[in-house]
């Protein structure tokens, strides 16, 4: 019978599929062809950052004989990424990391490491990183670089102002001040630009510098994120939406930035290449203080960590070190500012003009801790918080900053 | 004539193993690659899992949270509900206008095929960042022609009025699939049809309704059943373009469930909340298929009489 | 046949409103992928670059092993629409040309199978492929397509069910075995649909970048929607080289439908008479 043929296609079929996938584990699992030892490294950068980190990783391997570290590149899908890898137990040895206290029961924790290393060692770094990459009082991450942030200003419209560009230490009613001078509606400039959507994580910083914080050391947020001081800090920024002097922008603000039609905004060392790439000429400035208050900024730090699950954390450990040294932070200069003080000094960045700016907010930065690193559910926190900073920022709701951060502690 | 009945009863014979083994690569796939992930999907509905770290059980609690304590899950459940409402019916009219129109013999139909099927090609991830870029209400593009003629424009991607309207338009732009599917099956009718009903002086709306409606409407079913599914799923949009903003009026259902997943890390709830919306768009794709026996004429079931006047040559 | 003259206005008028829709953010990706990344940016917006920047093109090409990304892509995609072709057509027919018990609860829970909330199911998948052995290989996204994919099936059990059924039952008589029946008689009435499978396959396989990123890791394993997506960092968007790669990406799956529309127009009306 033809149907016999039939049948036995179909079972051909089937088996050529089984047997294609029975015959394949060979690429996968921990050890190299040769013997090596294999080190998954993941991480989020992108474009030229990706490409200086896969130099200095042929370097690694080729100085260490028995290990092989293999780059992973996620872009802005990294969480996703990792987080279905931990899921299933395999996540990457070695990770980029800043979210320490979301991720923290999968990372290995690296006192014991650092403390082998001398004290010299961990004291090269700057102290207020090491906060940072930790969770629940345990090192988990070596510093790998830092941002703090700053108010970009685009040299060109102060000039066609004429306005003087802003100086350290000025105040946020400086700031107002100018933006309002350099406002103009016909021509569409902006004197100012900051996100109607801000992450919590970041805007935090504008109540420090007026001398709260969203929650005590206990996490309640009663009491603190609805005080007066932040109340005002609220105010304030409603305050310059409403009368045309901002604008408040749908993302971080640094495609308004490059447009050439704002003249100031606040945001990390992540502005330094792409606003020059789209030929903005800008200057840098401190964080204006507030009225009684201070200048003061968050750090958004990145850090290199090992998987909990990985199977060489020694040698991942080796790798750390390496990502970490002297010559791999003055590699990253271009990148990433470096997080040790002997290269800061060597490389004399306290003397440029733009750099020395992030390291003296740095300076002036310490001793803050972020509501993400006390709140115990944090994600969900940060959820309802930006809710209700767009609920005050959205052009159309402006909701009364009081009301709306009284009803967001409840 | 008894040979005839012989060879039909030996053929109803083999009839019997033979209908599975065509399907059985289906089986096949599903028994090895999706019964698998669901069942533990619906077991870790029933687990706090955060993850980071291991699972542990907690009984119907994810299930009681989601219904009794976690206001975000209604609503979520009504915008999405509201955008399909809105998108499945628009796209479907749409897919089939446009179906339409490139089946007409008229010159340069090659070249409007091929710019209503350009779109469908795009990747997502330039598509979120193509409408962001029209979109954006201070310095997008958009805005900036209506000005030139005039007109304030709305902001798109800020006012959740908007948002939605803003979401529908960015996702219709991906119509050209189902426009596809629809003119495959239009050019699929015999020509004989329509030359019949032009002597018997039928005009182009009544040859529409009597000839190319009846013969397609498998095709509408497949697309109405399929684009609820994707509307009630829609998830890469909101994420890549709004993020689920302004104010969360395009928190889709979709972003609910990832976000639960992979930004809250509750991998558990996820799963309960996704078991949900599994059972919900089950049973309405069982409705539609019930109700569909009533407006859906498949040739290899149709009645006698129906037979003789839509039987091909 | 003759169409009124009205009927015609009405037609085109409606192509062109349609196309503006569908062309205008299209032209802008060209426009943008032309220009320097200040014309980009700049407000009010430069409708045409003042140089034409085709280096974009090259620079973009060069900045991650694209050539690589596009064998990957390549063998993905021919693999899977191989698999598609094969396992819906035979599943398909099965669903659409025959009575058995559970056909209907069968297809019901195939058609479950597009529901399943792709989230939650995705990390036992991963298991399930790293217990295989599959991770950091193209085997996740290819073999499962050779056993179909619900989508499909159902959309080629719809064009099945529009056949009469005296088709097979005359081939029957004559003493034609269900194999040669469903190969015979049925491929060549399938022509269409299942170009259109093709077409849609190439489409979707092509663009996939959730699965890839899940399931590969090493960028030698990339395909190019991946490489695409690497373009878009947390903090940094590489504006340009997502315009010009998006807009190389589009040309293989274009030539494949211009290809492709042909046989939809002339497969069916040739095959059922």
């Amino acid at each position: 019978m033809k149907l016999v043929k039939f049948k036995a296609i179909l079972v051909l079929f089937i088996a050529a599929i089984l047997l294609l996938a029975g015959c394949s584990s060979s690429s996968s699992g921990d050890k190299t062809s040769d013997g090596k030892v294999k080190l998954r490294f993941a991480t989020w950068d992108v474009g030229d950052d990706v490409s200086l980190q896969q130099d200095m990783i042929d370097k690694f391997n080729e100085a260490n004989e028995n290990i092989e570290v293999v780059l992973e590149a996620y872009g802005s899908e990294y969480d996703t990424k990792i987080t279905a890898g931990m899921g299933a137990k395999d996540a990457p040895d070695i990770m980029y990391m800043w979210n320490y206290p979301q991720y923290k029961d999968a990372l290995e924790p690296l006192d014991s490491y650092i403390e082998k290393e001398g004290a010299e060692y961990k004291d090269n770094f700057y102290e207020t990183l090491w906060n940072y990459n930790s969770a629940d009082g345990q090192i988990l991450g070596l510093p790998v670089g830092y941002t703090t942030h700053v108010v970009y200003y685009n040299k060109a419209i102060f000039d066609e102002a004429g306005v003087d560009y802003p100086k350290s230490g000025w105040t946020w009613e400086d700031l107002q001040e100018t933006a309002k001078k350099i406002s103009n509606k016909d021509s569409k400039v902006s004197g100012f630009a900051f996100s109607g959507k801000p992450d919590p994580y970041d805007f935090e910083m504008f109540l420090w510098g007026n001398n709260t914080s969203y929650v005590d050391k206990d996490g309640n947020l009663n009491g603190n994120l609805n005080s007066k001081q932040s109340v005002e800090v609220f105010e304030m920024f409603q305050n310059m939406a409403k009368d045309g002097s901002a604008i408040p922008t749908e993302g971080s603000g640094s495609q308004e930035m490059k447009s050439g039609k704002v003249a100031m905004f606040v945001y990390g060392a992540w502005g330094l290449t792409p606003l020059k790439e789209a030929g903005i000429d800008y200057g840098v400035v401190e964080l204006p203080s507030f009225k009684g208050g201070k200048s003061v900024s968050i750090l958004s730090s990145s850090g290199v960590s090992i998987s909990k699950n990985s199977e060489h954390k020694e040698e991942a450990f080796e790798f750390l070190k390496f990502w970490t040294n002297e010559e791999a932070n003055k590699e990253r200069i271009g990148f990433e500012l470096p997080v040790l003080k002997s290269v800061v000094e060597s490389e004399q960045l306290e003397q440029d003009p733009v750099k020395s700016v992030f390291y003296s907010m740095l300076e002036k930065s310490d001793g803050y801790t972020p509501a993400s690193f006390i709140v115990e559910d944090w994600s969900k926190v940060s959820e309802n918080l930006t809710q209700t900073f767009e609920s005050i920022f959205n052009p159309s709701t402006l909701q009364n900053p009081k009301e709306a951060l009284d009803s967001a502690v409840e | 004539m008894q040979n005839i009945s012989k060879k039909r009863t030996s053929y109803q014979l083999i009839n019997k193993k033979v209908p599975y083994l065509f399907i059985l690569p289906w089986i096949i796939g599903f028994l090895v690659f999706t019964l698998g992930p669901l069942i533990f999907s619906l077991i870790m509905s029933f687990f706090n899992w955060p993850i980071t770290s291991e699972p542990t059980f907690v009984g119907i609690e994810n299930y009681k949270t989601m219904f009794t304590q976690d206001p975000q899950f209604y609503k979520s459940i009504i915008i999405t509900f509201k955008f399909a409402a809105i998108f499945v019916p628009l796209n479907l009219a749409i897919a089939l206008i446009l179906a339409l129109l490139i089946t007409q013999p008229l010159k340069g139909m090659k070249f409007f095929r091929t710019i209503f099927y350009l779109p469908a090609v795009v990747s997502g991830v330039a598509i979120s960042i193509i409408w962001g870029w029209i979109f954006n209400s201070e310095y997008g593009i958009l805005n900036y022609i209506l000005s030139l003629i005039g007109v304030e424009g709305p902001m798109w991607l800020v006012d959740p009025k908007w948002a939605i309207f803003t979401i529908v338009i960015a996702s219709a732009w991906g119509v050209g699939i189902m426009m596809l599917i629809f003119y495959t099956n239009i050019k699929g009718i015999p020509t004989e049809l329509y030359e019949a009903a032009a002597i018997d002086g039928a005009g182009p709306l009544r040859q529409f309704f009597s000839i190319t409606i009846p013969s397609i409407t498998p095709t509408i079913l497949f697309n109405v059943i399929t684009s609820v599914i994707g509307a009630l799923q829609q998830l890469a949009l909101v994420l890549l373009l709004t993020g689920g903003g302004p104010l969360k009026s395009t928190y889709f259902y979709g972003l609910y469930v990832y976000n639960n997943a992979f930004k809250h890390h509750q991998l558990g709830y996820a799963s309960a909340n996704a078991w949900f919306m599994f059972i919900v768009v089950l049973l309405l794709t069982m409705v539609i298929f019930k109700t569909s026996s009533t407006w859906v004429f498949y040739e290899n079931e149709v009645k006698k009489e129906g037979k003789k006047g839509r039987r091909k040559k | 046949m003759k169409m009124p003259k009205g009927f015609k206005i009405i037609t085109f008028s409606l192509l062109g409103l349609f196309s503006l829709y569908f062309i205008s953010p299209f032209v802008w990706v060209v426009l943008s992928a032309l220009k320097t990344e200040t014309e980009v940016f700049s407000y009010p917006p430069k409708i045409f670059p003042e140089v034409l920047q085709w280096k974009n093109f090259v620079d973009a090409w060069n900045s991650q092993p694209f050539g690589v990304y596009l064998k990957n892509s390549v063998i993905v995609t021919v693999l899977t629409t191989i698999g598609q072709l094969l396992s819906c057509s035979l599943v398909a027919y099965g669903f659409a040309r025959y009575n058995f018990k559970y056909k209907n609860a069968l297809f019901i829970l195939m058609l479950a199978t597009m529901m399943i909330p792709w989230d939650v199911t995705m990390i036992p998948l991963y298991m399930e492929f790293n217990m295989l052995g599959w991770i950091n290989t193209l085997k996740p996204l290819v073999i499962p397509a050779f056993f179909g994919s619900a989508y499909y099936i159902f959309l080629l059990r719809q064009f099945l069910m529009s056949i009469p059924k005296d088709l097979e039952n005359a081939a029957r008589i004559d003493g034609a075995n269900e194999f040669q029946i469903f190969f015979k008689i049925f491929v060549p009435i399938m022509k269409a649909p299942l170009i259109l499978i093709a077409v849609l396959n190439i489409l979707s396989v092509w663009n996939d970048y959730l699965g890839p990123l899940i399931y590969l890791q090493d960028q030698s394993k990339y395909t190019l929607a991946l490489g695409l997506a690497a373009f878009k960092g947390v903090h940094d968007l590489q504006i340009l080289p997502i315009m010009s790669i998006t807009l190389v990406m589009i040309i293989p799956p274009v030539v494949i439908f211009l290809i492709a529309q042909k046989y939809i127009v002339d497969g069916i009306s040739g095959s059922v008479k």
